[in-house]
Parts: C-alpha cells; sequence; structure tokens
C-alpha cells in the first residue's frame, strides 16, 4: 500500500487529493468575496479584490503543502514548533504594536504573526508528541506535563501579547487533542474540577482590563450600551432585522451604514444574516458544518496516530473560529476578536487556515505510509 | 498495553463525542439565529429603522403680516445658523474650540451653549449662532467634516422693514420662555431655531401665523451624517398664514414722518367701518433689534429715552383730552336741556368757585358765548357754567356712548381704558367726595379725565357716523361685531358736527386755517386740546403763565387734535397727539390736517401721495 502511495505521479497525486474540500473551501471564499463586496458599499478595490487574490494564492500554496509527503511535516513538527515558540518570543521583545496588542513581528520584508503560525506549529506538535508516546504513557505523568508543556507554553505568551481569542483557541484545540489521544476520564473529571477553581482566579489576575470589560459586557449587555456592548447589540439589531430572507444583496443598512464595526472582518456574518436572512446564515452555517465533517470522515479513515491526530487537530481549530465567531456575533460570546475563516478580510488568518487544510489534504494523502515511532525529540 | 486498532477504536468514539459536542453547539447557534431572525425580528427591525432614520423637523415659514394693500410689514429674511446636536458630539469643549476658529463664540455664548446642552435631551440641536455672515456661514460649510454634530440650518429670520413705523403693532418675536413651553406642547416650541410672538399682533396672532412643522425622514449613518433624504416619508410643514391689517403703510410711514422727533400717537380710523388705517405711537423701536437680540447700549437707550418708546401711547397712554372733551359734554347738556344751544354765557376770562379761580384758556375772557361759539372757540368758561348745571354723572354715559373710558377688541395687548370720573368713581377709587372743582377741570379734559389717542379717534368716528357707534378693528378677515346704534339724538349730534366744522373751516375757529385740509372742495371738522400737565399756580398767573418754550419738555402741554374729513361726507376721523407739544391748536392740528388730506388722497378722493420715506431727516 505504501509502495503505490510513493510511487503516485505528480498527476496521479492529484487525482488522489481530496477534491470535495477544496470545492468546499472556493465556495465558501467566494461568499467572503461577495460579502465583503456588500459590506464595502459595493467597492471592489476595497478588500473583494484582495480577498480573491488571497483566496486563490492561498489556494494554490494549499495544494502545494498538500503534495508534500506527510513526512516532511512530521520531521518538521517539533523544529516548527521550536521556531514559532521563539518568535513568539520574539514578539514579546521587538513586537509592533496594533490595537494595543502586540501580536506583530516585522521581519523587514514582510510582518509575521507568529500566533498564527504556533496554531499549526502547536497541532503538529502535539499530534508528533502522541504519535510517539506510547498509548499507556498518556494518562502518566510524563505524557500529561509534556502535553501541557506544548500546549500551555504559547497559551501563555499569546495570552501576554494579549490575544485572548487565539490562547482560547490554542488552548481548546490542545485539550480536544489531549482527549481524542486516549486520556483517563479521571485525569478529565479531576481537570474539570481544577478549572472550575482555577478559572475564576484567571479573570480576576489574568486578563487585562478591556479583556475583563468585554466579558462583563458579554454577561450584561445593558452595561454599556455604546461601548463595548455597542457591538454585540448593533450586531444582533443588524442580523435580527434580516429577518428569514434578509433584506436583499447590497440592501442591508446596518452594515451599510458603519453601525456594525468591523463589518468586514469579525462581524462579517452579520453582513450575510442581514441581507440573506436566516436562509444565507443557515446555509452559510451547513457549508462550514460540511467542511468539518468531511475532515473528520477524513479523520476517521486514518489508523496512524500522527495523522489523525494532525487532522482532529486542524479541524477543531477551524471549528473553534466558526463557532466562536459565530457566538460572538451573535451575542453568545464575548467579542473576542476570532474572524470567520475563509470570509472575513483578512490574510494571515486565510493563509493560516489555508494552510491548515493543506496539511490536512497532505496527511489523508499520504495516509498509507507509515511513520516511524518513538524517535521523537523529547522521548 | 492496548492495539492499534484499539486506539483507532478510541479515537472514534472519542471523535464522535467530539462531533456531538460541536453538533450540539451549531444547533445552539442555530436555534439564536432562529430566535434573533425569526422571533425578534419585528423588534430588531424597528430597532434597525431607529438606526437609520432620524425624523428631522422641518420649520415651517411664519406667516407675514400685510397691509391692507400686502405690503409686508413683517417678513422673512434668509438667515444663516449653526446648531449642534450634543449626542453626536463626544466632547463638546473640543467642538466649541473648533467652531470658535472659524466662527467665534464669545465665553457667555459658550457659557448659554453648555446650559442649553444640560438642560435638554441629549438629541435635540442646541443653538450656537445664528444671524451668520454667509462668508463665516459658507467656510463652516467647508468644515464640516472636521465638526461632527455640528449641522448648518439655512433658515428663515423675522424681518421687520418700514424702520419700525410699525413696531408697536406688529410686536416682535423672541425665544419661547419657560413658561411659554409649559403652557403650550408644541413640539415646534422645542426647536432651536423657534421664534414666537412676544408682543403686538406677532403675540395675539401668534398660532395662526406660527404654521405647523413637518418631518423629514433622512437616513444617517452610525456618526449622524446625513446619507440620503426620503421625499416619500416627507411631511412638509404647514407655512402660517399670513395675516392681513387694516393699516394703509405708506399713510402710516407719512404720519410717523410728520412727528419727526416729536413723541405721541395718532390714529386714523374709518368712519364706517372702524377700520385703523393708521395706528401710530412715536417714537418707535426697531424690531429687529429684538430679533436679532438687544445689544446692551441698545436696551439702555430704549430704556432711558424720555420718549419711552417701547410704550405704545396710541393704545395704553392715558392722557387728559382736555377741550376734545367738551362734545361729551355737550351733548349731554342738550340731552338733558340744561341749557339751550341759544343761550349765551358771558366768560370774562375765569369763573369764580369758592376760594379759587378756574381760568379759561383765553385769559381775557371770550365774551358772550352761545354753544356752538364755545364749541368753536372752546371757551372753557362756557363749560364750567354748564357742568354745574349739569353734574358729571350725566355726561359720564355720552363720553361712553362716543367711545371713551373703555378698550377695544384689537387683538393688541397693552390697551388702557382710560377714566372718565364721575362721583362714583372718585368714591369708589379714591375714597373721598366729588367735588365741583372736580366737576369744572373734568368739563375741560382736565382732572381725573384720561384717554388715548384711539379712543378720541374712536371719538371723532362715532361723532362723524352719526348712526352707529363704529369698534376700531385692524386685522382683516376677523369677525367684526356689528356696531351698535349710537343712540344719541341726531340734531344734537348735528349741532356738534356745526361747531366742529367752525373749529376748523371758519375763521376764529380754533384751528382754522384759510386753505383748510388743502384739498380745494374738501371740509374737515375738528377739535383742538391742549392738555396740561402741570398745576399753573395762582402765583404764576400774577406774574404770567410760563410759555411752553420756556418750560422743560417734560412740563409742556399735550397737543391734541381730533377731527374727520370731509364734513359733509364723512370718510375717516383721525386723533393725533404729541406730548409736551404745546397747544393742540397748532403742532397735532397740523399734523392731523395732513394725515387726513393724505387718507382721503390715498383713499380716492382727490390726487394721488407721494410716497413718503421716513428716516430721511
Amino acid at each position: 500500500m505504501s509502495h503505490h502511495a510513493t510511487n503516485r505521479t505528480l498527476f496521479g497525486k492529484l487525482v488522489d487529493i481530496n477534491w470535495l474540500l477544496p470545492v468546499l473551501i472556493l465556495l465558501i471564499g467566494s461568499i467572503g468575496i461577495a460579502t465583503i463586496y456588500s459590506a464595502t458599499g459595493g467597492g471592489w478595490n476595497l478588500g473583494a479584490k484582495q480577498h480573491f487574490v488571497r483566496l486563490m494564492v492561498g489556494m494554490l500554496f494549499m495544494l502545494l503543502i498538500a503534495l508534500t509527503d506527510i513526512r516532511v511535516w512530521y520531521a518538521m513538527a517539533y523544529p516548527g514548533f521550536i521556531c514559532a515558540l521563539i518568535l513568539l518570543v520574539g514578539v514579546e521583545l521587538v513586537g509592533v504594536s496594533v490595537n494595543g496588542a502586540q501580536r506583530w513581528l516585522d521581519l523587514g520584508f514582510v510582518r509575521i504573526q507568529p500566533s498564527e503560525l504556533m496554531k499549526l506549529a502547536a497541532v503538529l506538535a502535539l499530534a508528533r508528541f502522541y504519535h510517539d508516546l506510547p498509548h499507556w504513557r498518556v494518562s502518566k505523568p510524563v505524557g500529561i506535563i509534556g502535553a501541557l508543556i506544548i500546549v500551555f507554553i504559547p497559551v501563555a505568551l499569546i495570552l501576554h501579547q494579549p490575544d485572548l481569542g487565539t490562547s482560547i483557541m490554542l488552548a481548546a484545540t490542545g485539550v480536544t487533542i489531549i482527549f481524542l489521544a486516549g486520556i483517563n476520564w479521571r485525569v478529565i473529571i479531576s481537570s474539570v474540577i481544577m478549572a472550575a477553581i482555577a478559572v475564576p482566579l484567571f479573570f480576576a489576575y489574568g486578563l487585562k482590563e478591556y479583556q475583563r470589560a468585554r466579558i462583563l459586557t458579554f454577561l450584561d449587555p445593558e452595561r454599556d450600551p455604546t461601548g463595548a456592548s455597542y457591538h454585540i447589540i448593533q450586531s444582533k439589531i443588524a442580523l435580527g432585522s434580516g429577518g428569514v430572507s434578509g433584506k436583499g444583496f447590497m440592501q442591508g443598512t446596518q452594515a451599510a451604514l458603519k453601525y456594525v464595526p468591523e463589518n468586514r472582518t469579525d462581524f462579517i456574518f452579520t453582513v450575510i444574516g442581514e441581507e440573506f436572512g436566516l436562509i444565507g446564515g443557515l446555509s452559510t452555517m451547513a457549508l462550514y458544518i460540511l467542511i468539518i465533517g468531511v475532515c473528520f470522515w477524513l479523520a476517521g479513515s486514518i489508523k496512524q496516530v500522527f495523522s489523525r491526530l494532525l487532522i482532529m487537530g486542524l479541524a477543531v481549530t477551524f471549528s473553534l473560529y466558526v463557532l466562536i465567531n459565530l457566538a460572538m456575533v451573535m451575542g453568545l460570546a464575548p467579542v473576542v476578536g476570532v474572524p470567520l475563516p475563509l470570509i472575513s478580510y483578512g490574510g494571515t488568518v486565510m493563509m493560516t487556515v489555508l494552510a491548515g487544510f493543506g496539511i490536512i489534504l497532505s496527511a489523508h494523502l499520504y495516509r498509507e505510509i507509515e511513520l516511524p515511532r518513538g524517535s521523537g525529540l523529547l522521548l | 498495553m492496548k492495539k492499534p486498532d484499539d486506539i483507532a477504536n478510541m479515537m472514534s468514539r472519542r471523535t464522535a463525542l467530539l462531533g456531538l459536542g460541536g453538533a450540539t453547539i451549531f444547533s445552539v447557534l442555530a436555534s439564536r439565529l432562529y430566535y434573533l431572525q425569526v422571533t425578534r425580528a419585528e423588534d430588531y427591525k424597528v430597532l434597525s429603522d431607529k438606526n437609520r432614520f432620524n425624523f428631522n423637523t422641518v420649520m415651517p415659514e411664519r406667516g407675514q403680516i400685510l397691509d391692507r394693500f400686502g405690503i409686508p410689514l413683517a417678513t422673512n429674511k434668509q438667515d444663516f445658523r449653526l446648531v449642534l446636536v450634543p449626542e453626536r458630539v463626544k466632547n463638546v469643549d473640543v467642538a466649541l474650540e473648533r467652531i470658535n476658529r472659524i466662527l467665534p463664540l464669545s465665553e457667555p455664548t459658550r457659557k448659554r451653549i453648555r446650559k442649553d446642552i444640560r438642560k435638554k435631551a441629549k438629541f435635540i440641536p442646541v443653538l450656537i449662532g445664528e444671524h451668520i455672515d454667509w462668508p463665516i456661514f459658507s467656510k463652516l460649510n467647508i468644515n464640516l467634516p472636521d465638526l461632527p454634530g455640528v449641522i448648518p440650518i439655512e433658515g428663515q429670520g423675522r424681518h421687520y422693514p418700514h424702520n419700525g413705523v410699525f413696531a408697536h403693532v406688529l410686536g416682535y418675536v423672541g425665544k419661547p420662555n419657560p413658561a411659554a413651553l409649559k403652557q403650550d406642547k408644541d413640539t415646534l416650541l422645542r426647536q432651536p431655531t423657534f421664534r414666537m410672538g412676544k408682543t403686538g399682533i406677532e403675540q395675539s396672532h401668534d398660532k395662526n401665523l406660527r404654521g405647523s412643522a413637518g418631518l423629514k425622514k433622512v437616513e444617517v449613518n452610525a456618526v449622524g451624517r446625513t446619507v440620503r433624504e426620503w421625499d416619500s416619508d416627507k411631511i412638509p410643514a404647514t407655512s402660517g398664514n399670513d395675516v392681513w391689517l387694516t393699516l394703509d403703510s405708506e399713510l402710516q410711514t407719512y404720519a410717523a414722518a410728520l412727528f419727526g422727533e416729536e413723541s405721541g400717537g395718532a390714529a386714523v380710523i374709518d368712519v364706517a367701518t372702524g377700520e385703523l388705517r393708521t395706528l401710530l405711537s412715536m417714537p418707535t423701536f426697531d424690531g429687529n433689534q429684538f430679533v436679532l437680540g438687544l445689544t446692551n447700549k441698545q436696551f439702555k437707550e430704549l430704556d432711558t429715552d424720555p420718549r419711552r418708546p417701547q410704550f405704545n401711547k396710541v393704545i395704553g397712554g392715558g392722557y387728559p383730552p382736555a377741550s376734545t372733551f367738551k362734545m361729551s359734554v355737550m351733548l349731554a347738556a342738550l340731552e338733558h336741556k340744561v341749557i339751550t344751544p341759544e343761550e349765551k354765557i358771558f366768560c370774562t376770562g375765569k369763573l369764580h368757585l369758592g376760594n379759587r379761580d378756574f381760568h379759561c384758556w383765553r385769559r381775557k375772557g371770550h365774551g358772550l358765548m352761545n354753544m356752538h361759539n364755545a364749541l368753536k372757540n372752546s371757551c372753557d368758561v362756557y363749560f364750567y357754567e354748564v357742568i354745574q348745571r349739569l353734574g358729571m354723572d350725566k355726561v359720564k354715559p355720552f363720553a361712553e356712548k362716543i367711545g371713551l373710558g373703555q378698550t377695544y377688541k384689537l387683538g393688541l395687548g397693552g390697551q388702557t381704558k382710560g377714566v372718565v370720573p364721575d362721583p362714583d368713581w372718585k368714591k369708589t377709587r379714591l375714597g373721598n367726595s366729588w367735588r365741583t372743582g372736580d366737576a369744572l377741570n373734568a368739563s375741560i379734559g382736565q382732572g381725573f379725565v384720561l384717554s388715548t389717542p384711539l379712543q378720541l379717534a374712536v371719538m371723532a368716528a362715532r361723532i362723524a357716523n352719526g348712526k352707529n357707534a363704529v369698534s376700531p378693528f385692524i386685522v382683516v378677515g376677523e369677525e367684526i361685531p356689528t356696531p351698535e346704534p349710537l343712540d344719541i339724538n341726531p340734531e344734537h349730534l348735528l349741532l356738534v358736527q356745526e361747531a366742529m366744522h367752525a373749529v376748523c373751516e371758519v375763521p376764529g375757529g380754533t384751528a382754522y386755517r384759510p386753505d383748510g385740509l388743502g384739498i380745494p372742495g374738501v371740509e374737515m371738522a375738528g377739535k383742538t386740546g391742549t392738555g396740561q400737565v402741570r398745576g399753573i399756580s395762582a402765583a404764576e398767573r400774577l406774574t404770567g403763565v410760563l410759555k411752553n418754550t420756556v418750560l422743560p419738555w417734560k412740563l409742556r402741554d399735550h397737543s391734541i387734535f381730533v377731527g374727520y374729513a370731509p364734513y359733509d361726507n364723512p370718510r375717516f376721523a383721525a386723533c393725533v397727539l404729541v406730548e409736551h407739544g404745546g397747544s393742540g391748536a397748532k403742532l397735532a392740528a397740523d399734523m392731523c390736517r395732513k394725515i387726513l388730506g393724505r387718507a382721503l388722497e390715498r383713499d380716492g378722493v382727490s390726487g394721488t401721495g407721494e410716497p413718503v420715506v421716513l428716516g430721511d431727516n
């Protein structure tokens, strides 16, 4: 079987790629282009064009990654993680501040956001960690501590930037992978109890003032109708006023008149909801569910721990983007600055997500290749 | 140790569990979306429209006030204003400072603006400035992007042409005071640019002139800038109605020019209907100053002028009618037959009563006087004699019949009733009893008697009319009650009319002029009055009564004349009263003749009047 996979021609590999995923991605990306076009009041040059270009370039990039042998990614798991970690520390030291958060690293020719890179690197590293770790050690101290180190060192660094949204996503992704890796229920239950104690403490001492304000606003939106909760109230008005069938393409008023802030980035779903109503909103959600479902299905077809956890981890990251963003826009979660992947305007997240899908496709394309075990960096 | 298949199965189980969790969250999100977009859709649609639309009040144009020929007396002029909507301004001080760079704002103005912002709801525009020059206004318009929440308004401001000749009649407009705001719930009053009538016709007809506000639906974006106007949902403002006055602006301007610097009042009234052609109080003031806001200097000037420009003398000033009162006495005497027209009384120049002498204006006396000559020459002693036979209580009903001692339904504030005294009046008002001296003084229109120039004009009109007790009115189209019959013996009235004719047209009459009215073939009738404002002591009489010219202005006699013309077919009656103007036979008589002449000319009796512009002198 492995013989078959390695001896495929480039064309053969291209044929073997799971094309359902790119088609769905292209579909959602197109929704993004149309919505940005509408949100900017019908301006092709105000974001829609860039989004189109990024989508095309990104998908090409995704296919390149998909065609790259899974062993390359397997080998790069730990060095990539270390690199990402170094870049994160670099952000701490020489990062560029945008909107009060230090997230960017200026490398001279390009500005990168190491936290985005870390979303991929941490999943790769964790998948590699569990791939190498004998299963019986998963719930042992070495397994638990090793996993926690891989997850929470970057989480702590990103939280310090501060970027609450990415930290939550990374932590959640990490925890999900740990869960899937087969950690004991006993450990899970005791962790939940510990979290119940730690979270309030974290809320009181671990958050910046504006982060705390956002969470409080979420819990009680009437606290400050013009300040932080303005986002939520206006976005609910946009969605609600769309009704079942929406106001029609380009007919939205809330977003077009700039009542909804960040309407082409984090709050772009309000434009869809306002202009295409419940039908448009549910259809978009259905497309996302389909993509996630395909990923789960691809993961289920693989026996290898690395590839399987890798696909699951990246799929969970993607799902978290979608879930947190939708919950935030609908007023069910605090405003934490998580974009709607493939639809929101913004290059970095698009690249992260498409790179993630590239790795997923690669893991699927090279699913027959036996990966070595136990030759990891740590064990 | 577990086999790889077991591990894969475990992972599949946990993946399924995870998928279940994900599906649950997605279901929650879908239900939430359903809740927002279906269950709550209507609420949010309303909120969305609230976001989108502002309903801006469209100010109605205030009705004009026109004279009888449609010439505007109060009109509207383009006015540039600036308002600020507090809720759209983040920092008021910063905003004011930015405005200040273009439109200088004094510290008191800023204080007023801040106070307005504090007092009113945040969405109600607050006035920053009005009557802004066009260059500054256009500069503000250019800089609007830097001035969020600041709205330039091209509005209408009240304007009064004619240099204030109609100021007392029209009144002026100003910002509604708190009492008006409390009483009147009209939203118009809450608009920063709204002005309501404060005095005069502007006040009495305010509701009619005001009109009603319209609404303009405008779509605004999040920062409050108007994106577009929705003409389909526009409720246009209803302009106020024009109010037509019976006044003849040219005639009134002419009368004002005749007054020049003098102080007093004049009224010209249509003998048949009671329409007022002129209702003038002098000196006057410029209503525009009140609209623009009086400066301290202007206020001081108005307040300290001894001629009291703000006082509406023609309807509010109570003056001794002096000899113009003698017609009332004459009519009462004839009715009560205390004297026949032929009976003669000898005037020595004074009448001794008790320990006091009551003087005739002609110190050497008139000699033998019958009734006709007594009025023609205005012999005081004759009327001293008559009133002693008659009693003031008999005169009062006649004075009132011909219009004295009452106010009229003019729709103007500030009228005074004046006084027609009798023993009862003195008892109730002053608490002491009537004395013969009081009657003597009253018989020549001095002492307690007070009347307004308008009342005297009405008196002349009723005498001239002879049949109806015409009442004056000034607003066209208002229901005028049919005048009551005058109910005075026409034969007696004829005697009065003949004597008044002699005053003007027969040599020796106190107001006789060889060329009469100045219109060939048209004769007039009238009566002079010289209203004494000071007591003349016996000592002064001995050394000779001081001439008006040597007295301080405040102590000079009031010059009064009432008259009507043409004599044989009366059209207009008039009264001119010049405060401290000296003898009524001179100044007031001359002015009244000219005014009546001009009124007749304007009415087509003769020639055409030359327009007169006030302010040339």
